[in-house]
Order: structure tokens, then C-alpha cells, then sequence
């Protein structure tokens, strides 16, 4: 059975990575658990890990976003501990996704209320012939 | 190559090493050399902002991570000795990202960089006198900022195709050997005693011996040498000393058997280097087997490169077989084997010039050192294509061996 | 259904794909795969001279050694590809997908592909963010009566 790891990262008001610690080693599962600034990593075999991510996902399923990392937690090529410097790459990743997740989760909501949003008016290049239009109004102002 | 010496903090500002499979090879060379890679710290609003305030944008993320961190070391946020800036070959972008963020860093900082562009059949051993000459020029500054040799000393080096070495005794030559390189060894020792016996003096009176080249460390342990360097730092210091221009800005550019150099200056001590040695068309090697099949010497054909005109042969190829085969073809079309001996020049320095004055700034003084200098034809062809004037100093075949000399007087007091 | 997503490492679309009840083909996966794999010892990755030469299958060898690289890291996730979701413009990402060219060749290999292909714009506000996230959901939600058919 393969070993996989998932990263739980947490953009919640509810809950704080801790919370779902404590959850993680109630679940008695046999899985590796790491806390970390954005939330926690959970390492052991993909079935159990889904599964017990599954549940986990249910104590704020706004606040509560998941992947997989190719990378166990602590591995020290990646750690920054132990990296000698700037964090890895990915971390930037997670950094810039991180501050979108609120919009995320809101539309998610949105999502489960039944919104339907409506789609923005693709804009289109300028016609030529306004274009042309604005410069010469622009040029008589001169 | 020394463990005991301090640890050396490199920044590796990359793109595509890990994928190219050969970032082991550069954690494995770095630490042959005592020294470490770091990542320097970026945040990311300092990635957002790097295009606009570098003033280059680009497509591919990861060089954008290298201008930030590029900024990163040159705003003293984090703290290196040395930078290794490197690029997957033939990649475009990388290679305009590369020299750029090499110049920012050098003339903003006066930190060691060196720029490589790798393919996935890059290994450590290639790698390692590189990270060599980073480190010494990081570690040895002191050592480096010698001006004037001292006492009696000598200096070796072992080069692929020749062993030369040189007696000096109160910053003079006084004595010196140039023999071809077959056993390492046995070569090295032969070109010592040579050196040795026109300095009239014995092995138990050199004060301290310097080795560079090749063989170093192999001759170095051997004869006990009090310095086993490799020949960037040994050549660059070599060169401003033969050709008197120790203050300030110059590029050392040395065409060896095997492979090239070219170093940017600064105060006799190397900023910026590239060694090459891809193909040996661009090699003194390349100019042996044309002289060969003109039938003159070595040195003859500098002296028949300068009376004829390279553009008169028609080169299809830089590569050392196929170029030859168009010499050839030339002198059975009717050209002259001064015509050829230029074009055999040129090709050469074009090489030189496309390939590896692209990775250094190129500033006055240029100064040719190493066997091949002494070729006319070649400083000429170099000297056209830069459109700069070259000086070719005195003994410039033993620039080797007086830098490790020059170096080794360093050690006396020791 | 397997759905490849672009940026392959991004967590807002593992999470939104995984959230749909599809299986994400995500470039972690293949990296965790690599740095498992007893018996290489290439840190950090465990990527060896030996990808770039598996990354011809794509590209020629004057193709930058790390475009091989990180195509030989893509190939199971190409080969395993039902659907697509391909956000354009995506903020900047770093590693895997760090590389412009390797990105671009990805991009045309899924369009060769005739799967079914979402293309959507990286939101930046909370109504772009709306639109987003309903796209996927009935994109996902279009793909599972073709599994149903299985």
C-alpha cells in the first residue's frame, strides 16, 4: 500500500490548526501528524488517509482545503530548518493561493445556497474607428 | 583542496537543476570544496515587484525566483561568500536572466560568481574546479592580494598536453622547464628539475612550492607542495603579474589544450569565470593538429597565421574533426597554408569569443596567458574580434607556474 | 473521473476536483513517487540524468535538459488524463511549474488529447472567485455521467 502525504491547510475563523490536531490524533489512525503554520500534514497510506481526511474536512468544509505533497513532512531537503535559507519553492505556491481562499470559500457557499453568478462582459479590444474618434476630440481639447 | 579551511556559504540561484537530475552533482562538488549551497530568503511580495524594479520580465517563474534572489543577496538580506548562478543550456531566457542577474550581483557586491550553463550530463567532476576557484577567491582573499613574490620558491603546473614549471627567487625568474605532459608525474618532476638546474638550486632549498593545473593534487602531494590550487585564481594572478596591471580591472583569457578560460580581473582577483571545454575545436589542441597537417611547428604557425587572411577559407564547422576537414578541403581547393593557419586562429578565437566572453564583462586590459598566446596568429584573431588591444606578457606559456610560485611565497613564514 | 489540473500543484484545484468527487492528477503524486522510490539516492528529488533522457519521448535533445526533466515527471499524469481544467495565467508558481516552456508543451500535449477541457481565468476578486468555482463544479458535474457509461 502506497504512503502518501496530504497537507490540510486551514483559512478558518473556527478552527485553528490545533483543532485539528487533536482531532487527527483522536481518530487513533495509524497516520503521521505534523502541525505547521498553515495547518497540518497527515502522512500514512492513501486509504486511510482519504478517509480519515474525509471526516476531518466536515469540521469546517469552508475553512478546510486539501492536497497531496509529494514530499513527507520534515524531509530536511525541503524543511527550512534544515534547508539553509529561503523556504522551497512550493511554499511561495501555497503563500499565494493561501490568500485567495477566502473568495474561495465564500464561493463555495455561494455554491450551496444554488447562486448562479453572473458572468462577466469579455472586453474587447477598443474598435479602431472610436479609437480614432477619442484621438481627434483629444486633440481639439488641445 | 583543504577540509580544514572554513566553510564557505555559496548561493545557488538556479533554474532547473533538480529536474535535470544533476543537483546531486552540485551538492556533491560544493562539498568536495568545504563548502555549502544556500537559498537565499525571498518574501513574495519581492517576487511580485522583482520584473519592475530589475527591469526584465520573463515567462518562466523559477528565473524570477533568481532575480529575487538575486536582489535578496545584493540588499544584504542574506549573508554569502560566493554565488553559483546556473541555467539548463540552451535555454534561452535563462541564459539572458543569467548574465544579467551575474553582472548585478558582481558590481553591486564584488561577491565571487561564477555562471554555468548545464545539460543533465554534467557531473561534480566538471563541477569541482569551478566550485574550487569560487571558494579560494572567497576564502583566500588575503593570500590573493599577494603582489610580489618572495624568498625562493617555485611553482608547477601540470596542464593536459604540457608540464611547465619555474624557479623565482626575490620576484625574478631564475630558472624554468616546459615539457610535454606524458606520466604526470614523471613529467612534472622532469620539468622541476630542468627549472631547478637553470636556478642553479636544489629541491631542499625552494622555501615553499605551489602546483595548479590538472595534476595538482596528484604532483602536489608528491613533491609536498605548500599550495595545490586550481589554475583560475593561479592563471589570474599570473597574468596581472607578468603583465604588471595588478590594480584594477583586467580579463585573463587563456586557451589551453583541453579547455578555455576566461576571467574578469578585479585587483588580481577573479569576479567572474567561465571554463569551457564542450569542444576541443576551440582548443590549443585544435591549432596542434592544424600545424601538423601544414607540416610546421607550433610556434610557426603564428608567425603564417599573421601573413595570411582567414576570410580567404571558407570553416563550415567549429567542430575539431570536421573543421580540420575543411582546412584540408581548402588547401586542395588551392589555398594558401597561410590563408589556413588564420583561418585556423580565427575559428579558434570566434569560439572562444561566442561561447565563453558572454559569460565574463570583458574589460581593458585583455591579457592572453598559456602556450597558445605565443601562437601570433591568435591574440591577432582575438584582438579583431574584441576590437581591443592584447598583451601577450613575457613567459606568458608559464603563467601557471609563476602564479603558484607567486603564491607559494604566501607560505614561507609558515 | 481522472482530471488533470493546471497549475498541477496548485491546492485550490486538488481541493476543488477532490471536493467534486474526482481524482485529481496532481504532479505531487509523481514526486512523492520519486522521492519513495528506494534504491536512488539523487536528493532532492530523487530526478536523475536518467529523466531528461525519459523526457525525449517529447522533446528533442536540444530541448533544455530541465523541459526533459519535467516532462518525464508529467508523463504518467498526461497518459492518465481523462479531463483537464487549465487555468490561464495562474499566479506565479514556482518548481515543477517553473518552467515557461515545459508549461507551454504541456498545455498543447492536453489539447491534443480531446478530452474534455476547461480554460478558465485566475480569479482575482470574490465575484471572479464565484464564477470560478461554479464553472469547475458543473464542469466536474458534466464529467460524471461519461463515468456512469463505464
Amino acid at each position: 500500500m502506497e504512503t502518501i502525504t496530504k497537507m490540510i491547510v486551514i483559512n478558518s475563523s473556527k478552527l485553528l490548526p490545533s483543532d485539528v490536531a487533536i482531532k487527527l490524533y483522536e481518530s487513533k489512525a495509524d497516520v503521521m501528524i505534523k502541525e505547521t503554520c498553515f495547518g497540518v500534514m497527515v502522512s500514512g497510506e492513501r486509504e486511510i488517509v482519504d478517509s480519515l481526511l474525509s471526516d476531518i474536512r466536515k469540521l469546517d468544509k469552508y475553512g478546510i482545503f486539501i492536497k497531496e505533497r509529494g514530499f513527507a513532512p520534515g524531509e530536511s531537503f525541503r524543511c527550512r530548518a534544515t534547508r539553509r535559507g529561503g523556504a522551497r519553492p512550493g511554499f511561495h505556491n501555497l503563500e499565494n493561493e493561501d490568500k485567495l481562499l477566502p473568495h474561495i470559500a465564500s464561493a463555495l457557499k455561494a455554491l450551496d445556497r444554488g447562486e448562479i453568478p453572473i458572468r462577466k462582459k469579455q472586453t474587447k479590444k477598443l474598435d479602431i474607428n472610436k479609437f480614432k474618434e477619442i484621438i481627434k476630440e483629444s486633440e481639439v481639447l488641445q | 583542496m583543504s577540509t580544514t579551511e572554513n566553510l564557505v556559504r555559496i548561493a545557488q540561484l538556479s533554474c532547473g537543476a533538480e529536474y535535470s537530475g544533476i543537483q546531486n552533482e552540485i551538492d556533491s562538488a560544493v562539498k568536495q570544496v568545504n563548502a555549502v549551497m544556500v537559498y537565499p530568503e525571498v518574501d513574495i511580495t519581492d517576487i511580485d515587484s522583482i520584473e519592475d524594479e530589475f527591469g526584465l520580465k520573463v515567462a518562466s517563474p523559477d528565473l524570477k525566483l533568481m532575480m529575487a534572489r538575486a536582489k535578496s543577496i545584493v540588499t544584504g538580506k542574506v549573508h554569502v561568500d560566493a554565488v553559483f548562478i546556473a541555467t539548463c543550456f540552451r535555454c534561452a531566457e535563462a541564459a539572458i536572466v543569467r548574465s544579467e542577474v551575474r553582472r548585478y550581483i558582481n558590481e553591486k557586491t564584488g561577491i565571487p560568481v561564477i555562471s554555468y550553463s548545464f545539460t543533465e550530463r554534467t557531473t561534480a567532476g566538471t563541477l569541482l574546479t569551478r566550485m574550487e576557484a569560487l571558494t579560494t577567491t572567497a576564502r583566500r582573499k588575503s593570500l590573493l592580494a599577494r603582489e610580489k613574490q618572495t624568498g625562493l620558491t617555485a611553482g608547477i603546473d601540470s596542464g593536459s598536453t604540457t608540464t611547465k614549471a619555474v624557479v623565482m627567487k626575490d620576484n625574478k625568474i631564475i630558472g624554468k622547464g616546459w615539457v610535454p605532459t606524458i606520466k604526470v608525474l614523471e613529467s612534472a618532476q622532469e620539468a622541476f628539475d630542468n627549472a631547478m638546474k637553470e636556478a642553479g638550486v636544489t629541491r631542499s632549498d625552494i622555501q615553499a612550492l605551489g602546483t595548479t593545473g590538472y595534476g595538482r593534487f596528484l604532483i602536489g602531494e608528491f613533491l609536498k607542495a605548500d599550495l595545490m590550487q586550481e589554475e583560475i585564481t593561479v592563471n589570474s594572478k599570473g597574468a596581472v603579474y607578468l603583465a604588471d596591471k595588478q590594480k584594477g580591472p583586467a580579463t585573463v583569457l587563456d586557451i589551453g589544450g583541453m579547455d578555455n578560460k576566461a576571467i574578469s580581473v578585479m585587483d588580481g582577483i577573479p569576479g567572474m569565470f567561465t571554463m569551457g571545454g564542450i569542444c576541443a575545436g576551440a582548443s590549443g589542441r585544435f591549432l596542434e593538429m592544424t600545424a601538423k597537417r601544414l607540416g610546421v611547428g607550433i610556434t610557426e604557425l603564428g608567425t603564417l597565421a599573421l601573413k595570411g587572411n582567414a576570410h580567404n577559407v571558407k570553416m563550415n564547422s567549429y567542430c575539431i574533426v570536421f573543421g580540420i576537414q575543411s582546412l584540408v578541403n581548402s588547401l586542395a581547393g588551392g589555398s594558401t597554408p597561410e590563408d589556413v593557419a588564420a583561418a585556423a586562429c580565427h575559428s579558434v578565437a570566434e569560439q572562444l569569443f561566442e561561447q565563453q566572453l558572454q559569460e565574463v564583462d570583458v574589460k581593458e586590459p585583455v591579457i592572453m596567458v598559456g602556450g597558445t598566446s605565443l601562437i601570433q596568429g591568435l591574440p591577432k584573431a582575438v584582438e579583431e574580434l574584441l576590437k581591443v588591444k592584447v598583451i601577450v606578457p613575457d613567459n606568458a606559456q608559464y603563467i601557471g607556474a609563476v602564479g603558484a610560485a607567486l603564491l607559494a611565497s604566501g607560505f614561507i613564514s609558515k | 473521473m481522472k482530471v488533470f489540473i493546471y497549475p498541477t500543484n496548485s491546492l485550490i484545484l486538488y481541493d476543488l476536483v477532490e471536493r467534486f468527487g474526482h481524482e485529481p492528477l496532481a504532479i505531487m503524486q509523481e514526486i512523492g513517487k520519486k522521492v519513495r522510490t528506494q534504491g536512488l539516492d539523487s536528493p532532492p528529488m530523487n530526478m536523475t540524468p536518467e529523466d531528461p533522457k525519459f523526457g525525449l519521448k517529447y522533446a528533442a535533445v536540444e530541448v533544455p535538459s530541465g523541459v526533459r526533466g519535467r516532462m518525464s515527471l508529467f508523463d504518467p499524469l498526461l497518459s492518465k488524463a481523462e479531463a483537464a481544467i487549465i487555468v490561464t495565467e495562474p499566479v506565479i508558481s514556482f518548481g515543477c511549474m517553473g518552467c515557461a516552456r515545459t508549461n507551454e508543451l504541456v498545455n498543447f500535449l492536453l489539447r491534443g488529447k480531446k478530452i474534455p477541457l476547461l480554460k478558465l481565468d485566475y480569479p482575482t476578486t470574490e465575484e471572479d472567485a464565484k464564477i470560478f468555482v461554479y464553472k469547475i463544479s458543473e464542469f466536474l458535474k458534466s464529467l460524471k455521467p461519461a463515468e456512469d457509461k463505464k
